[in-house]
């Protein structure tokens, strides 16, 4: 059985998937994220929140797009791993 | 004249620069760390960043504070609470350090708090301080911050060695923080056997050498790890 994943991991795959999609909606991201509809939908409110992405209407069509803040994560991701991992937090 | 005579000579110089070594090392130490917490909001840290607040605030209070005590500059009757905000700051630092490796055991992984000072679970850490210094200063001793951080350290030291144990492979500075801990029970056990023996000079003096040590490795650790690109 595959290793849940931690709580930063979640977040860099799914800043991922919306860096690599530019403008994706909600479906698409749900079954690429991986994630129950609840636990999609809180990640979801939270990136939105802390402005890692931002939620646009396109032609009547809501979807998602990374900020710079998200695409400075993805950036730091390794940096953040690599400090959690050496120092056991 | 030797070495250790000429610090033990020197040292109401020597304390301010001491206190101020830490400092810098700790104001260092958070610059870097916030950075990498504001972007990931992890909850190891921002204990460990809250660790190394009241550290700097420690040594800042009690050796800066302490000096103007010494030379004359603040009256002499606020060395009780300076030795009062030192410990309080300490024992913290402590407890956060110490919380920044059990978190997820003890909070669970998803929990979301908006603050690391306000906040149920570090509640008990306030009351637990102020329990230890009014010990303390009720009994008119230090043995209880000496016996809080030397349990403190020997968990801090048992979880780093599992750590180091289940990742030695991959993550090189394991066995650095390990060794920090350790160094850092040692100071404490030190620091408990110096007043045993009337606050013995030489024992102080390498109690203060093992903290610039210690400090350093963690310095080295963030510096180390935050670089990568």
């Amino acid at each position: 059985m595959a290793k849940k994943r931690e709580r930063l991991e979640v977040i860099r795959d799914i800043l991922k998937v919306i860096q690599n999609s530019r403008n994706i909606k909600p479906t698409r991201l749900l079954y690429a994220s991986n994630l129950s509809p609840q636990m999609f939908k809180d990640y979801v409110d939270e990136l939105l929140n802390k402005k890692f992405v931002i939620a646009e209407e396109n032609d009547g069509k809501r979807t998602f797009s990374l900020t710079k803040k998200g695409q400075d994560f993805l950036q730091e991701y390794r940096v953040i791993e690599n400090f959690v991992d050496n120092f056991g937090l | 004249m030797d070495i250790f005579t000429f610090l033990v000579e020197n040292r109401e110089i020597l304390k301010p620069i001491y206190g101020l070594l830490i400092g810098l090392i700790c104001f260092i130490i958070v610059l870097r760390v916030d950075k990498i917490f504001r972007l990931s909001l992890h909850q190891g840290i921002r204990y460990f960043r809250n660790a190394f607040v009241f550290y700097g605030i420690a040594f800042l209070v009690r050796y800066i504070l302490g000096a103007l005590i010494n030379f004359g500059y603040l009256s002499g009757d606020y060395f009780n609470l300076v030795t009062l905000v030192f410990k309080y700051f300490l024992i913290m630092a402590g407890f956060f350090l110490l919380q920044s490796l059990i978190w997820k055991r003890v909070e669970g992984p998803n929990i979301d708090c908006r603050s690391s000072l306000v906040n149920p679970r570090i509640f008990i850490f306030y009351i637990m301080s102020f329990v230890i210094i009014f010990l303390d200063y009720f009994w008119k001793t230090h043995y209880f911050i000496f016996l809080s951080q030397i349990i403190i350290f020997t968990m801090a030291s048992g979880v780093s060695l599992i750590n180091y144990y289940n990742g030695k492979k991959e993550h090189g500075f394991l066995k650095f923080y390990f060794l920090a801990m350790i160094l850092s029970l040692m100071a404490w056990i030190l620091n408990a056997v110096a007043a045993l023996f009337e606050w013995n000079q030489m024992i102080i003096l390498i109690v203060s050498g093992i903290n610039v040590i210690t400090f350093l490795l963690f310095l080295y650790g963030v510096v180390y790890t935050t670089r990568l690109r």
